[in-house]
């Protein structure tokens, strides 16, 4: 479904990412970690088509989609969900599913059954300002709203950054639904959470790939992915 | 002082009609406009040179000027706007500069340099509470209360507003919608700029039409835009209204310092709230 072919990546003349290689099946949840710094962010960005390589190719469903701008990328069926919680916050809960509802041509109602069936509560969020959410809401409404228009990848940064354990279920919960309906290659830190959920994992450091787990014993293994780290 | 007042509320209303649609580029392109002050401009010298096709009649004047800025304005948005998107501030300074530059030459060079006075279109004067104004000056106040009414609505209700408003806090999650947020800020560009030559159009008879005058009015409306805050539809909107005053009063004790005094209250506001750039 989604293969990356030795991307390198930079910012200016600094080198971020080096001949960074990565192949994904659908439906499956692949996580990558890796320390601050290793470059996990910039990854997801290269694939979303915020970052443009410098050399490699990135490939969607047999489509090159390398250096494709972001909307575009976006249309292909690729979301990706920034890190720090980054909702519209002046528009209501409503009013951000509508907006992306609207690219993709698909009626509001619709765009909030599939945020409702993965969170109801957020019902009684509709009309409120997006800000006045807490954090676990935000990040729940950034991922409902990133599932609007049925995409067949998610790019989620960092989802659980900043949350309470009680929180950290709740996205547990949402993402364990979405598990096997559309593929997803998410960073995170909490090795428990990669634990748990993780198809596969690829550890991350100074902007290259040094390890790739695809064994449910070795991703289950808290102490021995924190040694490649 | 009841004159001072109307002045200041006039000067308020067409400061409002030119600084949103700075607000807004300023607001969602993060592009310091020097172009708007040669829209400005030449929304005024439209109007002139559409008079005499319209049988004299100001308000079908002041349409067609508004209306034939859209195509200008496209022009400047598409060819210099758009390649700065991104990019170092100091890069739009530079090139909208240049385009207000050759608009002023451009003015010159079609309607030459000297000032062309207009007259008061209606020409009638109006009374409320018992005060008398000209009711031109009346208009001007209630047409800018309209556009902010309109404005209100088309960021709070059309797609295209919620996108704009969106893309004034996050663009980048906004693209990552599928979005292309490029066209939506071309639409905001077109809108500023016709609001920019509506100014022009109307302040055209209180003062007179030469080729400069958007190059004055543009800092005064930076100002506007500071302290209102940059895409505050709202702030903008008091913003105008409290620096014209301040300029009435200010012009009304002691003229030359009218002006300066605008940027005065700038820098005490900037003091307290910094802008973020």
């Amino acid at each position: 479904m989604l293969s990356v072919k030795n991307i390198d990546v930079a910012y200016g003349r600094a080198k971020v990412l080096h001949d960074i290689s990565l192949e994904l099946e659908p439906g499956r949840m692949v996580f990558i970690a890796g320390r601050n710094g290793a470059g996990k962010t910039t990854f997801l960005k290269s694939i979303a088509g915020f970052m443009k390589p410098l050399a490699g190719t990135i490939t969607f469903l047999n489509k090159n989609i390398t250096g494709l701008p972001p909307e575009k990328v976006a249309l292909l069926g690729i979301r990706y969900v920034f890190q720090d919680k980054r909702v519209f916050s002046n528009l209501t809960v409503r009013e951000n599913l509508e907006l992306a509802a609207y690219p993709v041509k698909e009626k509001i109602s619709t765009a909030v059954e599939k945020v409702m069936s993965i969170y109801p509560k957020m019902e009684k969020f509709l009309n409120l300002r997006a800000g006045s959410l807490s954090g676990g809401q935000r990040q729940i409404l950034l991922i409902g709203r990133a599932l609007v228009g049925d995409p067949k990848l998610l790019l989620i940064d960092e989802p659980t950054e900043g949350l309470a354990a009680g929180t950290i279920n709740d996205i547990l919960n949402v993402l364990s639904m979405m598990k096997g309906k559309v593929s997803m290659i998410i960073v995170e830190q909490n090795l428990s959470v990669v634990g748990m959920l993780g198809d596969k994992v690829y550890i991350m450091r100074e902007g290259k790939i040094v390890q790739e787990c695809s064994d449910k014993t070795d991703i289950t293994d808290k102490a021995k992915l924190e040694k490649f780290l | 002082m009841i004159n001072t007042i109307a002045y200041g509320l006039t000067i308020g209303a067409i400061l409002y009609i030119i600084s949103i649609g700075l607000s807004l580029t300023f607001g969602t392109m993060r592009i310091v406009n020097f172009a708007h002050g040669f829209v400005y401009t030449i929304g005024a010298y439209l109007l002139i040179s559409s008079l005499p096709f319209v049988r004299n009649n100001f308000f079908l004047g002041a349409l067609i000027a508004v209306v034939a800025v859209i195509p200008i304005s496209y022009v400047v948005e598409r060819f210099v706007i758009r390649k700065l998107y991104g990019v170092s501030i100091d890069y739009a300074i530079i090139a909208t500069y240049a385009v207000a530059l050759i608009g002023v030459d451009l003015t010159k060079w079609i309607w030459g340099a000297s000032p062309i006075p207009l007259s008061d279109p209606i020409g009638m004067d109006i009374s409320i509470f018992s005060v008398t104004l000209p009711m031109y000056r009346v208009l001007i106040i209630a047409l800018s209360l309209v556009i902010f009414g309109a404005l209100t609505v088309f960021f709070k209700k059309t797609i295209i507003g919620k996108i704009v408003i969106a893309s004034l806090e996050d663009k980048d999650a906004v693209k990552s919608l599928g979005i292309n947020v490029d066209k939506y800020f071309s639409i905001v560009f077109i809108i500023g700029s016709c609001l920019a030559a509506l100014g022009g159009v109307l302040y055209a008879p209180i003062t007179s039409v030469h080729p400069y005058m958007g190059m004055m009015v543009l800092l005064i409306s930076f100002a506007v835009v500071l302290v209102g805050g940059l895409g505050n539809i709202k702030g903008t909107f008091v913003s105008a209204f409290v620096l014209g005053m301040v300029m009435a009063i200010t012009g009304r004790f002691w003229g030359p310092a009218a002006e300066t005094m605008v940027f005065v209250v700038m820098g005490i506001v900037l003091i307290f709230k910094p802008v973020e750039v």
